[in-house]
């Protein structure tokens, strides 16, 4: 019984993670929009703030990329965040589609004007602000029925064997 | 430390082609890339080429042309891949980069209206100038700047590249640190093109003493009243002084009863004197010396001193 238990729990823990990282990754990319509308921030400070701001499974890789980007060894900035960000996403439950938004960030950059340049980052804001509300549901929905199933499963199981 | 400054100008995919160069930072002037062009770059007042292993050479090289990709690349590496947080500087034409070095930069302006320049692309042009900063340029010139113990309003007036901002910042480092004609003073600095301090990130990357406040990147005229509310300095530092609300902005500073130390584009003092607004300036003695700089046998040094009325100091 307590296996089925486990096991549910470990399934709905699976589902909060990916709430939980998909809430992160949309405060992420609206304070880099904030950095670079208000502040004027360059790539690296917002990484050096966000390696102190974020949630701490993201914190050591921001600052990573402030670290290399900073030591100037000239490695471009593409390189460096598409490096750190595979290390960053390694085992994170969100599809491919939805890191992409963060991954692949250094591509929208390039603007001169800084309304623009946060406007264009957050261009994939609505389709998470969207994957997070489903995940949400989700996760309230299947985690009743995941904890039901489990304890029931764990129920009939018991009494299967006694 | 200067020769890796002007190697971290460049992405690594670079560097190896500028590593001579590089070497000899210590004489470099400026950098000059134009797109289809040949990099070439001023050493100690001497014109050379770059070719494309990184070679020095007094002749045209070929195939050392910069593409405007190799150009774009190096702008986005100065500007730390965040050009939004230089649309200031690129507007004006020019960018400060860490180590206080300047950045020119010339390419296709897209206007505002008639006359107001929203933005630049095509960016194909540019001019890096390799900040060289000299203690002690002024030292044969600070016994000229106090009285009693008292720094004097003082104007730097010389035609350009000829040492006026170096001047300056050494003035504002000493007059800061305190010299043996005057203790040290708080000074504040109106650093409009990021020349004086070169900040970079806020902070100053040149020497401007330990009692020097910097304001980078403002306006002189809303930048000297904001520092005379804010920092009560004892003396205001600004460079390239240049029309009528200039001019204006230095009575209302100088009736608060700060000291001024500024700089002015100009041959001489007949011809400053012959500026409308600087005329009213000089009638009402509002400086106390004018320093005029220029350049003999290519070295920049002192060429006349005058006090507030217009007698000369020194010849």
């Amino acid at each position: 019984m307590a296996g089925c238990v486990g096991w549910g729990e470990g399934k709905i823990r699976e589902e909060k993670d990916r709430v939980r990282h998909l809430r992160e990754l949309i405060r992420i990319i609206r304070r880099i929009q904030e950095e670079i509308r208000y502040g004027k921030r360059t790539l690296p400070e917002i990484c050096l703030i966000l390696s102190e701001y974020s949630d701490p499974w993201y914190r050591p890789h921001f600052r990573k990329i402030y670290e290399q980007l900073d030591r100037r060894n000239g490695t471009g900035l593409n390189a460096v965040w598409l490096r750190q960000m595979a290390f960053c996403f390694q085992g994170v439950p969100l599809q491919e589609e939805e890191k992409d938004v963060l991954i692949r960030l250094p591509e929208n950059m390039g603007i001169q004007e800084e309304t623009l340049q946060a406007e264009n980052i957050g261009l994939s804001m609505d389709m998470l602000i969207r994957k997070c509300r489903q995940a949400e549901e989700t996760y309230q929905n299947k985690s009743r029925v995941i904890r039901s199933v489990s304890i029931l499963t764990g129920f009939l199981l018991t009494i299967i064997l006694i | 430390m200067l020769q890796e400054e002007v190697l971290h100008m460049f992405p690594e995919s670079m560097r190896a082609r500028w590593r001579q160069a590089a070497g000899q930072a210590e004489g470099l002037q400026e950098i000059r890339l134009r797109a289809q062009a040949p990099a070439m770059v001023l050493l100690h007042n001497r014109e050379w080429f770059v070719d494309r292993a990184g070679k020095l050479t007094d002749r045209q090289p070929v195939g050392a042309e910069s593409s405007p990709q190799e150009l774009e690349e190096i702008l986005a590496h100065l500007c730390q891949y965040s050009l939004y947080a230089f649309a200031d500087e690129i507007r004006q034409g020019f960018l400060t980069i860490q180590g206080g070095h300047r950045v020119g930069l010339a390419g296709q302006v897209i206007l505002e209206g008639k006359n107001e320049i929203r933005n630049m692309k095509y960016i194909r042009y540019l001019n890096i100038r390799i900040a060289h900063e000299v203690k002690g340029a002024a030292d044969s010139l600070i016994a000229y700047l106090y009285e009693k113990g008292q720094v004097l309003n003082t104007l730097l007036i010389s035609p350009p590249g000829c040492g006026k901002t170096t001047m300056l910042r050494d003035i504002v480092r000493q007059v800061s640190n305190g010299t043996v004609y005057g203790r040290g003073v708080n000074v504040s600095v109106v650093d409009e093109r990021s020349e004086i301090a070169g900040s970079y990130l806020g902070v100053a990357q040149n020497d401007v003493g330990v009692r020097t406040d910097v304001l980078d990147g403002c306006p002189k005229v809303e930048g000297m009243m904001l520092l005379i509310r804010s920092m009560a300095p004892q003396v205001l530092a600004v460079d390239e002084l240049g029309g009528e609300s200039d001019a204006q902005a230095l009575f209302t500073v100088s009736g608060c009863g700060c000291r001024i130390i500024a700089t002015m584009h100009g041959n001489s003092l007949e011809e400053i004197r012959n500026k409308n607004y600087m005329r009213y300036v000089m009638n009402n003695r509002l400086f106390d010396r004018y320093v005029v700089l220029g350049k003999y046998h290519g070295r920049c040094m002192v060429r006349e001193i005058y006090d507030g009325e217009g007698k000369q100091c020194l010849n």
